[in-house]
């Protein structure tokens, strides 16, 4: 187990809570299931791409410029070939605002 | 207008301004991954009709830079 903490913060409802599928569907249904999360820590890591940019090299900041480009069309990719958009991923929590941001 | 949200901990509660226009849980969440952040799901997966699996999913998301990030 890595030395990280554990005193975090709880953020509750990231999910929907019931997913209604059937035969037609479900393939769909999990798939957004999945790249909701996927899209999710893909966001994340621009951001702390963004964040960490002062402390690189150029050589770094172009590489994960670059792979990020990779991840970002990647997503694209997989979500068209299940007819999904980033709206269809997001989830509304209220108060919270959105799960995802634009991209 | 200021809008606060409160994320609650399990130790504690944080107060985090937010900002007038609409954001997203994500740009939140990119200034606590210096802390680092539990992301708790719960789903029931329901097929033709017949609930078959709950699923809880908790995750532990953290910067790998700790203090990258974390507003003063």
């Amino acid at each position: 187990m890595s030395t990280v903490q554990t005193a975090g913060v709880r953020v509750p409802g990231v999910l929907p809570a019931r997913i209604e599928s059937d035969a037609d569907s479900i393939e769909r249904d999990l798939m957004r299931l999945v790249l909701t999360l996927v899209e999710l820590i893909r966001q994340l890591m621009e951001r702390q791409a963004l964040r960490r940019m002062d402390d690189l090299d150029d050589e770094q900041v172009e590489a994960l410029g670059t792979a990020l480009q990779h991840l970002e069309q990647a997503m694209t990719t997989l979500r068209e070939r299940y007819d999904l958009t980033i709206a269809d991923l997001n989830i509304d929590l209220g108060p919270l605002g959105t799960l995802l941001g634009c991209g | 207008m200021t809008q606060v949200a409160y994320v609650e901990t399990t130790t504690r509660t944080t107060t985090e301004p937010m900002p007038a226009s609409p954001t997203s849980l994500v740009d939140l969440l990119d200034r606590l991954l210096a802390t680092g952040v539990v992301l708790a799901g719960d789903v029931t997966i329901s097929l033709a009709g017949v609930d078959l699996v709950t699923v809880q999913l908790r995750a532990l998301v953290s910067a790998v830079r700790p203090g990258v990030g974390a507003d003063r």
